[in-house]
């Protein structure tokens, strides 16, 4: 370990970026070169990567447990910087990409490489036969890539990386098989609901930006007591300025919340996407369009529990804020409720598995949202197991099935099979043990992590932060507890009574799925080729179909499962607060040391809950076995058949598809028809039509006076040169006058014309200064204040004819409030003919007052 | 060892391109891939080694070669009027001679890169042009400028190339065209004259329309009609702006000047200066275009030829976001500044929200391709109306990413109308499976469109946003309309994810598509640089960011300098000059012509003084 201190040290550990970039050149070879490598090049390259990647996490995992006692030490690897961001201040502060290794993403990294490894092992298998093989490991080598920048990246924009990496290699996966217009569909519905997250996450890092000024990990965490100021969130700005004089109550009412609060409700946006919880859980289910084995990896043990590590992650910022924590615990809460009612009435093995992980998943947050991150970041390992493990078998029994069944659909159809522990030995006891797990049997993985769970949400409840406003903040309610712990309890006999339900109908009672025959000669098939042009349209059942003896899958296939199997039996123990073995806890400590202290806990005996948890299991999974071995299903069909609505309402999902439908996207779409007829009305028709429109009209006037005839255009010109005749004949008299009140100098110079001669009264008298015309053409006195003189000009032009004007000058008293001096300008010619510009005092020769916005000069 | 990791760690990219040029071509014998990977990963090397530093001193600024851009302008003009004397029979010649002097200005423009771009100008090169009214011959270059020459030199060989491929008759002339709007394009973004601005402003509209004109599809006079009148209705409004900010600026110092440096001095008082802003801004909305003026730009794509909808789309629009940030933000920053925050809505509602919702109803693919510029235009404004670090380099960022990805999408476009001579989405679908390489490269620049971290769309829209977010330019509303512009990642994802689904996944029903050929070794060599381009700005992106940081700076604050000049002077109903700053930023600010001429004309003097005693 020392060697590994002294290899790898702290600061400049490339380890991390061997793990990251592995898959990453496994992705580019199989992406690139895939089709000329042949299946097992691409294997081999898909999967030596991705365990190479493993030992390298197991390497880095031990070198990390080596610096222990030594507090949060975390690992660093630097690579370039990135981009640059500005803060508030206009500081600027660098973004790297940069990866770190903490006990906490050491053991994402190993649960991810390790799935990670074994779902590649078994998907080698599964879809061997598949035309697109090479295209599938690019995605799947893709997808461990992002995941793995997703979990050690040091910073958000490194995790967002990641983080729409995963969405990306999400989509590609959905639509694996894209010539089926549903599965394009359901990748395109995974990629547009998580980005509504990401929404979220983007608005969440602007907001750090703003209030913290940072965004790697340690920045962030530093700068947390920041995000204790609080914000005005309503009313808008927009409404104050249409209401101005609106008393702030109703709905004018002023809301403030804390900067923590709203960026803590953004990152949960951001998670709720990736991990499928209200409102954004719809993409999941549809998500199992997939080939199973991407449903195992990404849709059930990593990609999905990505917005449980980012809680995790930034633990110390969600703990300044009861009011985002106990959001993101009653969400959970209640979606792990609500998907597992949804999951009672799913006859698709992997809807049913799906709904499941839904439901799961809203555990973690239950646990999360209280701040038990140990707790809840621990079902995400186990879950891991147990899940993976259930999606593999699933898949496992989907490969048997679809032996004789081709269509997708009717292959993951419960309601054709059953009693395939007989025929798949390896699979039902790794499924089992799976179950055994997920419905929380004593010992196994699942009731401990579950039960911790459940434990915490009744006990704990978060700190109210001092706001530094002094501002009233959200207090955790106190009937917080009971609450959160009933929902989850509620879910876990739910939990108990379908995932029994499931493993009845799978690997129980007789099978169903076509009449087996021994020797049964199929034609040349291949498994998953789901090319369905030569598309099988029996129905499959005992009465309808012949086929052979289901098989159990090949060994690439069940190790996995094996592995995982067992350790959905046995990881529990890592974590065992029954019998106080806690190592996972305190591995984890370091990195929850600056949350924890903000999370209250209250001490129960924990014989009671223990008691509940095992009672809550007997109950759900005793029910499922007197409902579908004891009754053979009978009270599921009484109830379906005298509640037929509700029962079709539960099957279709409670219609929540619809409703988004109808709503939200219906209300897009509408919004987008209204733009488009805006565009093409409106804007382009005032602008372009309109405007063609006017111009178009004036030129078909003019138009017709254009007629071609000379005499019409000779008439036109005789008015016309009579027009100007006309012009010429008569004198105008006018004149420019210069006013200066300050001086008191006035001045008035008449224009110049043709012939002109000019006879002035300038004095006032009323009679002419000089009878004669002259070519005096500009005349200028001098004015006392108050007094008023009225000036007479009369222009003779060359054919005799005169024009009179008056001029009429007041000098008013001077304003004495703070007169300033403007210097004016002008403009004359000097003699070179350049145009220059003289500043001059007021009141100097020649001077004009411009125009108010014209150009002066201040001195 | 660690050290030893961190070499191999570095090793990684020479050895990705070794394998990409050792494998990717097929038919080479064994020495000839090891060959072509040597030289690719040679080339890499050579790329790494020559890539100059961060912003070095300004002090050798002298040997910076001024007649390069000068060069670099009129290499294709020159070269466009040899042209003409080659003869019309022989496309070939005509052809490489094309290539030649854009190739020849490509690698010159590669210069410019050598220069350790500080907070000045560089290749500044100024010649008189018409002193009595102070015209001058002024091109310079700085951080803004740089990427967008550089974009226009990479841009303008790849639309020939693609055009060259699809067109077959008038080569000659659409040869001539290619190399005209070259120059005049480069002219504009480096042009420090308004007059010259203005000229290569005009300039370049007259082959733009001929290549939609005479190239373009069914309704290509119509929209060529548009096109230009459309242009022509800002131009003529910023020429007015101009000519007003020319006379000011003669009254103020007594002699007039069309020179940027100057009349970037000049604070307008409010009436006036709102409508000279309003008649630059005008000018620049309708080329970027913002809403809603952006009619023309559908139109103009969809008639386009694919060549000149990439040059549209790549380097003609950036030069109202451009003209924007030189023009609006450096002469009349105080209106700027004003109107950012309500402009900023206009962007987001107008360009990215409504841009996007637009887009997602279009069935021709070229179309939705256009509006969807709108929408990424969008992001670029309302970085510029941020008007800080973030936002600015996030915009300028974002206008190479539009222009790489929308290239790019162009081009792509282009090669399924050369095949099917129709872009309409519903002729299309299940195309997946008979042109896998094409469906692939179509996702990848899909999802730089739409911004997926790792590719370039991402890091410009990221820095436009947490630049808004932190804007102090947009007041109050800055978090409201951030939050209002990160919405519009969404709706980028559900325009081009439904058009994706909808041409290439799904069953191959339509029979006229059984038997496409995927793309060609032509079509690929020329969207390679576009394909390389949006990962080297994905991951590293302060390649670019590094070099244009202190002219965004500079940037900033001048902005802020002349806002601060224009709050002190409002409520003054004159113009005011600022005071002269000095430094590398003035380099080559024009003389004033009555320096030399009062010195000599002594009599004219006398008459100054005699007056200044005569008054009071």
């Amino acid at each position: 370990m020392q060697a590994l201190q002294v290899l790898f040290p702290r600061h400049d550990c490339t380890l991390l970026a061997f793990i990251v970039v592995l898959p990453l050149i496994g992705a580019a070879i199989n992406g690139v070169f895939g089709k000329r490598l042949g299946r097992e090049a691409v294997t081999l390259a898909g999967l030596s990567t991705v365990f190479a990647s493993f030992l390298l996490s197991v390497g880095a995992f031990s070198l990390l447990a080596s610096y222990e006692g030594e507090g949060a030490v975390r690992l660093y690897w630097r690579g370039w910087q990135w981009m640059t961001m500005s803060s508030r201040g206009g500081n600027s502060f660098p973004i790297e990409v940069a990866l770190s290794l903490d006990q906490l993403n050491a053991t994402m990294a190993l649960v991810v490489t390790g799935v990670g490894f074994l779902i590649h092992l078994y998907s080698s298998k599964y879809m061997e036969e598949d035309p697109g093989f090479y295209r599938f490991f690019a995605y799947l080598n893709l997808f461990i890539f992002s995941m793995l920048v997703l979990i050690l990246g040091d910073n958000l924009p490194v995790l967002f990386v990641g983080w729409e990496g995963v969405g990306l290699c999400s989509y590609l996966l959905i639509g694996f098989w894209f010539h089926e217009e549903k599965n394009a569909a359901a990748g395109k519905k995974a990629f547009i609901t998580n980005r509504i997250g990401d929404f979220g996450l983007l608005c969440a890092m602007g907001l750090l930006v703003y209030y913290v000024g940072a965004l790697d990990w340690t920045g962030i965490e530093g700068g947390a007591q920041n995000l204790l100021q609080t914000i005005e969130v309503w009313p808008p700005r927009i409404l104050e300025l249409a209401f101005p004089d609106a008393s702030r109550t109703g709905l004018m009412t002023p809301v403030s919340v804390t900067a923590a609060t709203l960026i803590c409700l953004a990152l949960f946006l951001g998670a709720a996407g990736k991990s499928a919880q209200i409102p954004l859980y719809v993409w999941l289910p549809d998500a199992m369009a997939g080939p199973t084995p991407v449903s195992a990896l990404i849709h059930a043990a990593t990609m999905v529990t990505a917005g449980v590590y980012l809680v995790c992650r930034l633990s110390a910022v969600f703990v300044l804020s009861p009011a985002a924590m106990f959001v993101v615990a009653l969400v959970g809460a209640l979606t792990a409720v609500f998907a597992a009612s949804i999951a009672f009435a799913q006859n698709d093995i992997k809807k049913v598995l799906a709904y499941s992980t839904v439901s799961q998943l809203g555990y973690m947050f239950l646990g999360v949202g209280v701040g038990a991150f140990t707790a809840g970041f621990f079902h995400v390992v186990t879950h891991a197991f147990f899940k993976a493990c259930m999606f593999l078998g699933a898949g496992s029994v989907i490969h048997a099935m679809h032996a004789r069944i081709h269509d997708t659909d009717q292959s993951q159809d419960m309601t054709f099979m059953g009693g395939l522990r007989r025929y798949m030995p390896y699979t039902f006891w790794t499924f089992a043990f799976a179950w055994a797990a997920i419905i929380g049997i004593p010992l196994t993985s699942g009731f401990f992590s579950k039960d911790e769970i459940l434990i915490k949400a009744f006990s704990n409840s978060i700190v109210t932060p001092s706001l530094s406003g002094g501002e009233q903040a959200f207090a955790w309610p106190t009937w917080a507890g009971p609450v959160l712990y009933g929902l989850g309890l509620a879910g876990a006999v739910m939990t108990a009574f379908y995932m029994t339900r499931l493993f009845i109908r799978t690997f129980f009672g007789e099978f169903r799925g076509w009449k087996i025959v021994k020797n049964f000669r199929a034609h040349a098939h291949g498994h998953d080729d789901h090319g369905h042009d030569h598309h099988h349209h029996e129905k499959p059942g005992v009465e309808h179909m012949e086929g052979p003896t289901p098989h159990e899958s090949p060994w690439q296939m069940w190790l996995p499962l094996a592995i995982l199997g067992g350790l959905s039996l046995v990881a529990g123990f890592l974590n065992a607060h029954l019998f106080h073995w806690v190592a996972f806890d305190e591995w984890l400590a370091p990195v929850f040391s600056k949350s924890s202290k903000f999370v209250e806990s209250a001490h129960h005996g924990e014989g009671l809950f223990i008691a509940l948890a095992i009672a809550a299991t007997t109950v759900g999974a005793g029910g499922a076995y007197y409902v579908y071995v004891q009754q053979n299903g009978a009270p599921a069909h009484q109830l379906a058949t005298s509640a037929p609505g509700f029962y079709a309402l539960v099957r279709d999902k409670w219609r929540i598809d619809e409703l988004y439908e109808a709503t939200v996207i219906g209300a897009v779409d509408t919004l987008a028809e209204i733009s488009v007829w805006l565009d093409r009305w409106i804007v382009d028709g005032i602008l372009a039509r309109l405007t063609t429109a006017i111009v178009a009209g004036f030129g078909a006037a003019l138009r017709l006076v254009q007629t071609g005839r000379v005499q019409a255009y000779a008439a036109v010109m005789v008015v016309g040169l009579g027009g100007l005749g006309w012009y010429f004949l008569m004198p105008r008299a006018e004149a420019r006058t210069v006013e200066n009140h300050a001086t008191g100098a006035y001045s008035v110079t008449a224009a110049p014309g043709f012939g002109y001669s000019y006879r002035w009264d300038a004095n006032g008298d009323g009679k002419w200064d000089n009878e004669k015309f002259s070519d005096r053409s500009e005349v200028s006195f001098n004015l006392n204040v108050d007094q008023t003189r009225k000036v007479v000009l009369e222009v003779k032009n060359a054919f005799g004819r005169v024009a009179e004007k008056e001029f009429t000058f007041q000098r008013p008293r001077p304003d004495r409030s703070g007169a300033t001096g403007t210097t004016v300008i002008d403009v004359e010619r000097d003699a070179k003919g350049q145009l220059r510009g003289q500043p001059r005092k007021p009141g100097g020769a020649g001077s004009a007052e411009l125009p108010a916005g014209h150009p002066e000069v201040t001195p | 060892v660690n050290s030893v990791a961190r070499g191999i760690f570095d090793l990684l990219p020479y050895l990705a391109v070794f394998a990409v040029g050792a494998f990717v071509p097929r038919r080479q014998s064994a020495a000839e891939r090891f060959t072509i990977g040597f030289v690719a990963a040679f080339c890499l090397f050579m790329l790494r080694a020559l890539w100059p530093g961060t912003g070095g001193p300004e002090s050798d600024i002298t040997s910076e070669p001024g007649f390069l851009l000068t060069a670099l302008i009129f290499l294709p003009i020159v070269g466009a009027v040899l042209l003409l004397f080659l003869p019309r029979q022989s496309p070939v010649l005509l052809r490489r001679f094309t290539y030649g002097v854009l190739a020849l200005d490509f690698i010159g423009s590669l210069f410019l890169l050598r220069a350790p771009l500080g907070r000045g100008w560089h290749f500044q090169h100024i010649v008189e042009w018409i002193p009595s009214l102070g015209i001058r011959y002024h091109v310079a270059v700085d951080g803004v400028s740089l990427w967008l020459i550089l974009l226009t030199t990479l841009t303008t060989p790849i639309a020939l190339h693609v055009s060259l491929g699809s067109i077959q008759n008038r080569i000659k002339d659409l040869c001539f065209a290619f190399l005209v709007l070259h120059g005049a394009m480069l002219g504009a973004f480096v042009a420090l004259d308004l007059f010259l601005f203005f000229v290569f402003w005009e300039l370049l509209l007259v082959p733009m329309i001929v290549m939609i004109g005479v190239w373009g599809g069914v309704e290509k006079i119509k929209a060529a009609y548009k096109f230009f009148l459309y242009t022509m209705a800002g131009s003529m409004l910023m020429l007015a702006a101009i000519l007003y900010l020319v006379w000011t600026h003669t009254k103020l110092e007594g002699y007039p000047t069309f020179d940027y440096l100057a009349l970037s001095r000049l604070v307008l008082p409010q009436p006036a200066a709102w409508l000279v802003f309003f008649g630059f801004f005008i000018a620049f909305a309708i080329k970027v275009p913002m809403w809603p003026v952006h009619t023309w730009l559908p139109d103009a794509h969809v008639q386009a030829p694919t060549g000149g909808s990439i040059i549209l789309a790549a380097v003609l629009l950036k030069l109202g976001t451009y003209g924007y940030i030189r023009f609006c933000m450096g002469m009349l920053s105080g209106p700027a500044w004003q109107a950012a925050a309500t402009l900023a809505g206009v962007a987001i509602m107008g360009g990215i929200v409504y841009g996007a919702l637009v887009a997602w109803k279009q069935d021709d693919v070229k179309r939705l391709v256009a509006y969807s510029s709108v929408a990424h235009m969008g992001f670029v404004m309302l970085g510029l109306f941020a008007a800080n670090e973030a936002g600015i380099s996030g915009s300028i960022l974002q206008m190479l990413n539009h222009g790489v990805s929308t290239g790019a999408l162009f081009l792509l476009v282009g090669v399924i109308y050369d095949r099917r001579h129709t872009r309409l989405v519903r002729e299309f679908g299940g195309l997946a499976k008979v042109m896998p390489v094409y469906t692939a490269l179509f996702i990848v620049v899909t999802m730089s469109s739409v911004g997926v971290p790792g590719t370039n769309g991402f890091v410009g829209e990221f820095l436009v946003i947490i630049g808004t977010f932190v804007s102090q330019t947009l007041g109050g509303n800055a978090r409201v309309q951030a939050a209002g512009a990160a919405f519009g990642v969404v709706l980028a994802a559900v325009y081009m994810l439904t058009v994706v689904q909808k041409m290439f996944f799904g069953p191959l029903k339509n029979p006229k598509n059984y038997h496409l050929n995927d793309m060609n070794t032509r079509e690929i060599v020329a969207i390679t640089p576009f394909i390389a381009l949006i990962f080297v700005i994905g991951w590293f992106p302060n390649l670019f960011l590094d070099r244009m940081k202190p002219a965004v700076a500079v940037v900033v604050e001048r902005f802020q300098d002349g806002r601060r000049a224009y709050q002190e002077n409002q409520g003054n109903t004159v113009a005011v000059m600022q005071a002269r700053r000095g430094g590398p930023l003035e380099r080559g600010y024009p003389k004033n012509p009555n320096d030399k001429i009062e010195a000599l004309d002594e009599g004219a003097q006398a008459q100054a003084q005699a007056e200044q005693k005569e008054a009071p």
